[in-house]
């Protein structure tokens, strides 16, 4: 249980406008780790913030040991953290397999010299690309759709292909921010398989989502940012039987109450 | 000491011009949300309508004034409906293109219909010099300072404190939003477009008096100075756009005073690439939204 | 439609070499010299055009300032060989390595900007790169220009009519397309597609898009540079009026015309803008004028040009939803 991404009083401030304040977590090796909250709490600021998207204002991300939060976006991606969006931003008029190509972009190395005459590093490169890319479809389920225009796809599907993408790369940890966003029951459980099998294969996943029933039964640590602030982090059953949580999501007072005592039925 | 003075004058009077073509600018920018490159060529056909007015109606200058602007107006319609209207989905690169290939077309057409030869635009203002302590200014100057400031007040207040200009600053910032409360935002962005070209047509006639001359190629030059005033200013703000034209103007008339005239045109540009490489978004300051 | 798709699929290299025997065979055909020269300008713009086409077509930066490379590489030669008693060829690479330089330099700023800044700074540039060639009278010349540039020797074989410049033309046009179709069907190309389609997603997954478009730019500005000595050694006679803004969007017209992002379109773009241009040539100046309608026809109508991408976001941004057969909505019920 080794440590892979750690967080020290992150803040991210937009003018006056606090949007994550002093924001300190764990992710360690072979976790589901879920944040959650209300709209406007701050979860995707954080996780731009933890993919060098934006830069934290206060605070340090320290990855693998190494402190992240000065460096670019891409160095980031290099350094092993592998994120998907919350619209998604496939490479809408690339076939499925070009895209999970590009996601081979880290693996190798060809330059421009090695292009022109084809020397050993570009074929083996080559090689590496076709045979890494169609072995990501398969993990993913995703073999039928390879020549597909990656716009041409339902959503789920899309999804699916922007998660297999960034496994191409062989992130150290996958980040990825709300997946089951727009899905219906069955693409979402299909969803749910697919994270928990990569997690059974050893991947390290943090994710955002809405969907409780999703996070409850997936993730086993929770951290739930509200205000920008996190108030709460533990496993699933600490955290929905949390007070402060509760109140979070359904505010206080006789409604609040009576909100609560819904959700649970 | 006197010479340099002089220049600044001369760099202030100019950068005043060009002031104009930049808040042309970033309102066609601002409002349409697309990126032009016919605005050269508008603020020639301003440049020519309003010497075909002096040709017929004397030198009246607040005639020339109406007739630039007027006839920008047209233009502005015209390129309205050509390279935007169609492309407000598409990415915007194709837009851009196409206002490209637009320039050509009015080019090549002036160039037709004008002629290719520089038409002479002499005294349209009497040559009276005032001495103001060590400084000389010319009336031609004076009217120029003065045209500009009145239409760049009328527009400030057009845009702040009318309904008009209320709408046209809603859909600036929010084209969905303003379809929802009803504004219809086609005709609306056409009016604004034309607007600015409308400005954009007098800031040419200026610069063809300024120049005494106007001719169909003018637009190139001309564009240049606009885009690089406007840049200058983080490309939708009116008022740092024009503080961006002023600096240009006296970046180059001061430039010039040091080294030769030819290098003009390549002083603007060096200083419009320094201010990028050190701060992109020009003179504009980051508010506190999300960006 | 399809069918003529397919088959051309199925026997491309038949085709290439059918095409290209043509190329070699068609100008001792016998034709006036001044023909040849249309052929030689057919073939100059369009490894010009497909320079650009890298940058604008291939990683979706769009460049309006092509005619200032060409500029520089076009100086540089014709400065280094009149002064100096050189073989051309070296030259001609240093030539392409010194506008790759230039292109390099310009694109420094871009890192930071987006788009349409990129767009005003070529521009910018391709302007004061013409001013200082205009001004700097003791090494350019000023507006006299360079006179009696000599004429490239090859092992004594001295290029002087212009069918050996067609053929000089041609290898340097086949070269480019081999370098260019080698670069794009690479981890290279590829990562320039992706940032054309989606900069965002392109940095989450580890492509370096500043170095990766800064070296996109100095390969198109490169070959810019290589065309424009030979243009230079072809002409014998250089001034700066040549590489206005106009020639630039002469030359991005081509693209357009024929076709951003494939390999094809520029060649087409060349072969149909040069074609109009002797075509036309009775209707004198309003010629200029018809491109410039087509431009804006071909913005309207299909914006990634006769053979551009289609499937590409230069096409317009929608994704055309067609069968594909393979790809079926899942029918689901809640």
């Amino acid at each position: 249980m080794s440590e892979i991404l750690r967080t020290e009083g992150v803040c991210r401030y937009f003018g006056g406008l606090k949007a994550v304040e002093d924001v300190s977590m764990q992710v360690n090796s072979g976790d589901i780790f879920g944040i959650i909250g209300p709209n406007g709490a701050g979860k995707t600021t954080f996780f731009n913030v933890c993919s060098g998207i934006y830069k934290p204002t206060k605070g340090k991300v320290i990855f693998c040991g190494q402190d992240i939060s000065d460096l670019s976006q891409e160095s980031i991606s290099r350094a092993g953290v592998g994120r998907t969006f919350q619209t998604t931003q496939l490479f809408q008029f690339m076939s499925v397999l070009e895209n999970v190509k590009i996601g081979c972009h880290m693996g190798t190395k060809t330059k421009l010299v090695d292009a022109i005459f084809h020397t050993k590093t570009y074929k083996e490169d080559e090689a590496f690309a076709e045979e890494k890319a169609v072995e990501t479809l398969r993990k993913a389920g995703l073999e039928q759709y390879a020549n597909t225009l990656a716009g041409n796809l339902p959503y789920g599907i899309q999804r699916r292909v922007e998660i297999a993408r960034s496994l191409a790369s062989d992130p150290k940890i996958l980040m990825l921010d709300e997946p089951a966003a727009g899905m219906n029951r069955l693409e979402t459980d299909a969803l749910r398989d697919f994270v928990e099998e990569l997690n059974s294969q050893g991947q390290t996943i943090l994710l955002i989502e809405h969907d409780m029933k999703f996070v409850m039964n997936c993730c086993n640590r929770i951290m739930v940012l509200n205000f920008g602030k996190k108030i709460c982090e533990g496993s699933p059953d600490y955290v929905s039987n949390n007070k402060e949580v509760q109140t979070a999501y359904f505010g206080s007072g006789t409604f609040g109450k009576e909100a609560a005592k819904y959700a649970e039925n | 000491m006197e010479y340099i003075s002089n220049q600044l004058i001369n760099g202030i009077c100019q950068g005043s011009i060009y002031a104009l073509m930049a808040i042309g600018y970033s309102v066609v920018v601002g409002i349409t949300g697309m990126v032009t490159f016919t605005h050269g060529e508008v603020m020639m056909l301003g440049a020519f309508a309003a010497y075909y007015t002096f040709l017929w109606a004397g030198n009246n200058l607040l005639l020339g004034i109406f007739a630039a602007f007027a006839a920008s107006w047209l233009v502005g319609m015209a390129v309205y409906k050509v390279c935007y209207e169609h492309f407000f989905d598409a990415p915007r690169h194709i837009s851009l293109i196409c206002t490209v290939g637009f320039s050509m077309l009015i080019k090549n057409l002036a160039q037709i219909i004008f002629g290719a030869n520089r038409m002479p635009m002499l005294n349209i203002i009497d040559n009276r010099v005032y001495q103001i302590g060590p400084v000389s200014i010319n009336l031609l100057q004076i009217v120029i300072l003065a045209v500009v400031i009145v239409l760049a007040t009328v527009l400030s207040l057009f845009l702040n404190k009318t309904k008009g200009g209320i709408v046209l600053r809603a859909i600036s910032q929010e084209k969905t939003a303003a379809y929802m409360v009803g504004i219809n935002v086609r005709s609306t962005a056409m009016v604004g477009n034309c607007i600015g070209c409308g400005i954009g047509g007098v800031a040419g006639m200026l610069m063809a008096i300024y120049y005494q001359t106007c001719y169909a190629t003018m637009g190139g030059t001309m564009s240049m100075k606009a885009f690089s005033s406007s840049v200058l200013g983080g490309m939708t703000d009116v008022r740092l756009s024009a503080v961006g034209g002023l600096c240009i103007g006296v970046i180059e008339n001061l430039g010039i005073t040091f080294s030769s005239a030819n290098f003009r045109d390549a002083f603007a540009f060096c200083f419009l690439i320094l201010v990028l490489i050190i701060r992109p978004q020009g003179f504009a300051v980051k508010k506190g939204a999300r960006p | 439609m399809n069918r003529l798709k397919e088959y051309v699929k199925k026997n491309q290299k038949m085709i290439l070499i059918l095409i290209l025997a043509f190329a070699v065979v068609f100008p001792l055909l016998g034709f006036e010299k001044s023909t040849i020269r249309i052929f030689c300008r057919i073939l100059m713009y369009m490894t010009l055009a497909g320079s650009l086409n890298i940058t604008n077509g291939y990683s979706g930066q769009t460049s309006l300032g092509h005619a200032g490379f060409f500029c520089v590489g076009a100086y540089t030669a014709a400065i280094i060989t009149t002064r100096f008693e050189v073989s051309f060829w070296p030259i001609m690479i240093l030539a392409g390595i010194f506008a790759a330089v230039v292109g390099l330099i310009i694109s420094v700023p871009t890192i930071r900007l987006k788009g349409i800044y990129l767009s005003i700074i070529t521009l910018g540039a391709s302007e004061v790169i013409r001013i200082l060639a205009l001004n700097w009278q003791s090494l350019t010349g000023g507006s006299f220009g360079i006179k009696g540039i000599p004429r490239p020797v090859f092992f004594g074989f001295e290029f002087d009519s212009p069918l050996k410049f067609y053929y000089l033309f041609l290898g340097i046009a086949l070269i480019f397309l081999f370098v260019s179709h080698r670069v794009i069907n690479s981890r290279v190309g590829r990562s320039w597609m992706s940032i054309r389609e989606n900069e965002l997603a392109a940095k989450s997954l580890g492509v370096e898009c500043s170095a990766a478009k800064m070296m996109n730019f100095a390969f198109g500005a490169f070959w810019a540079g290589i065309i424009g000595a030979v243009y230079a050694v072809y002409v014998q006679y250089i001034d700066s009026a040549v590489f206005t803004l106009d020639e630039g969007f002469n030359i991005m017209s081509m693209v357009i015309i024929g076709g951003q992002g494939t390999l094809v379109g520029p060649l087409v773009g060349s072969v149909v803008v040069n074609g109009l241009t002797e075509v036309l040539r009775p209707i004198g100046v309003w010629r200029f004028v018809m491109y410039a309608a087509l431009i804006i026809v071909m913005m309207w109508f299909r914006p990634q040009g006769l053979m551009g991408a289609s499937n590409s976001i230069l096409a317009g941004g929608k994704v055309k939803m067609k069968a594909t057969g393979k790809a079926k909505r899942k029918e689901t019920t809640p």
